[in-house]
């Protein structure tokens, strides 16, 4: 994984391959503790996202928008 | 009386029951604003402004009257004339006649134009390779959504619905713009150039909310000409140039517009376009709580497993010398040295280490170690430093804390008593 923070769907994708090969077993202690490190990280990512999502509802006019804007 | 059902004991005058007629009829969603299509008969414009005529075809007829100043018309409109109007129905009480109040009549004539000119544009565009460009990925958990459609239009009150009904508190900012009539065009368009600078990051910054990562664009059905604008060069080439993906939401199920054609998505209806581009929020939560369930049973499954295999290899480490005694003592002792060496260093240092791991075994996180006061020490390429064998004076290392970390150089080493 780059340091790109990964989008929604990159982080999802990539926490079903970390849950994927953790269920599979075989695993040494490093490499475990790493991936769970890895996969919470994502976890927390994700909730971050969603909660980044809610906000402000506006409604405006044209015109409202617009002189909003231009004051900007 | 009043309402459907009451009783009354004499005969009704007729006034009142042209009145109770009209106001059945009127109250009729089927019958106001309606797109209907027919032929021109009696057409009257008198000096008062109001102008009369009925509307017929093959199968029925109807009055029709269009109010002074009511709209523009056409003066190619003559008996004969073919003609879409947008109309209403209205009850004359005086004379019990029903007839059409019209808000809007164009020639069919201009409609077999503006179908010209829209394919025309078509091809313009297809030969500019719009049609076929690469589309714009929509965005998985969109953080801003730009809604562009009629200001208190019944497309617009679906999709907030909708939208509070998958994610509520989504945020989203609602552009009113007028779509239909002679300055829908270009109020879509200055829609569109309001979405485009909220979508910029420089400026959503200063405003202190994410930049719009959607654009929504549409409103609900009507008659061909209703979403004509929909179907203009300034609306195509606004979409187009958006920077963020641009849904095309117009309510219509035969004809395909051009803002369909050119949008990043085409939505059937503006209630479509929520239910394809609004996640269900608990949806999302429940999955990930699914991950996180798992992630912590398959890591604890993963370190009890370590575990117990090395337990085993310990105990197995334990007793090989005295077995192989017998067979071959050189070889014994060539390997009970190198036991002692390698095993006792690194397998009972894996033992202890895991031996503390079974310790904090519900405190699997390293974090935890951390809190206690505890640092860990990382060499500048990252790996572990567990060991004083291989420091070397001068190297630079990194402190980590639990809550951040320290950059640091070596100034001196000391080996323990009995480590060597």
């Amino acid at each position: 994984m780059n340091d790109k923070v990964p989008t929604y769907t990159e982080a999802m994708q990539r926490l079903e391959a970390i849950v994927t090969t953790l269920e599979r077993g075989g695993m040494g202690l490093d490499e475990t503790l790493k991936l769970y490190e890895e996969g919470a990280d994502l976890l927390r990512l994700c909730k971050t996202e969603l909660s980044t999502a809610e906000g402000r509802l506006n409604e405006l006019q044209l015109d409202e928008i617009e002189s909003e804007l231009q004051e900007d | 009386m009043t309402g459907s059902g009451s009783v009354t004991t004499g005969p009704l005058p007729i006034g009142q029951f042209v009145q109770l007629v009209k106001q059945t009829v009127v109250r009729d969603p089927l019958f106001k604003n309606q797109a209907l299509r027919g032929e021109v008969t009696q057409w009257k414009q008198y000096p008062s402004g109001h102008t009369y005529f009925s509307l017929r075809d093959r199968d029925g007829q109807m009055k029709a009257v269009i109010w002074k100043g009511r709209c523009a018309i056409d003066p190619n409109i003559k008996e004969g004339s073919e003609v879409v109007v947008l109309a209403s129905i209205d009850l004359y009480v005086r004379r019990g006649d029903i007839q059409l109040n019209v808000e809007r009549i164009e020639p069919v004539s201009i409609l077999g134009e503006l179908e010209k000119t829209k394919r025309k544009l078509i091809e313009q565009l297809t030969k500019e390779g719009e049609i076929d460009r690469q589309r714009l990925p929509l965005p998985a958990i969109p953080k801003h959504i730009a809604i562009i459609t009629g200001a208190g239009s019944a497309a617009l009150s679906d999709m907030q619905r909708l939208i509070e009904n998958r994610w509520p508190g989504l945020r989203r900012t609602v552009i009113g713009v007028l779509v239909q009539g002679p300055q829908a065009t270009e109020q879509i368009v200055r829609g569109l150039a309001a979405a485009r600078k909220l979508s910029d990051p420089v400026r959503a910054k200063q405003r202190g909310e994410p930049p719009v990562d959607l654009v929504i664009v549409g409103r609900g059905g009507g008659s061909p000409e209703d979403l004509w604008a929909f179907n203009l060069e300034p609306v195509a080439r606004a979409i187009i140039a958006s920077p963020v993906a641009v849904v095309s939401a117009v309510g219509h199920e035969s004809d395909v517009l051009v803002s369909d054609l050119v949008a990043d998505l085409r939505a059937s209806t503006p209630s479509d376009a929520i239910e394809r581009v609004v996640p269900v929020l608990p949806e999302l939560y429940y999955l990930l709580d699914e991950y996180q369930d798992r992630l912590g049973n398959a890591s604890r499954r993963q370190i009890n497993d370590n575990m117990q295999r090395l337990r085993t290899l310990h105990a197995r480490l334990r007793v090989a010398p005295m077995e192989g005694l017998n067979r071959a003592k050189a070889e014994i002792f060539s390997l009970s040295s190198r036991i002692k060496v390698s095993a006792n260093q690194n397998i009972s240092a894996q033992a202890t280490r895991l031996a503390q791991f079974e310790a904090s075994l519900s405190a699997i996180h390293p974090q935890r170690v951390l809190e206690r006061g505890y640092s860990m020490t990382q060499t500048a390429d990252g790996s572990v430093l567990s060991s004083i064998d291989g420091v070397e004076i001068g190297q630079s290392i990194i402190l980590n804390f639990a809550d951040g970390s320290a950059d640091a150089e070596i100034k001196n080493t000391h080996q323990n008593e009995g480590e060597k």
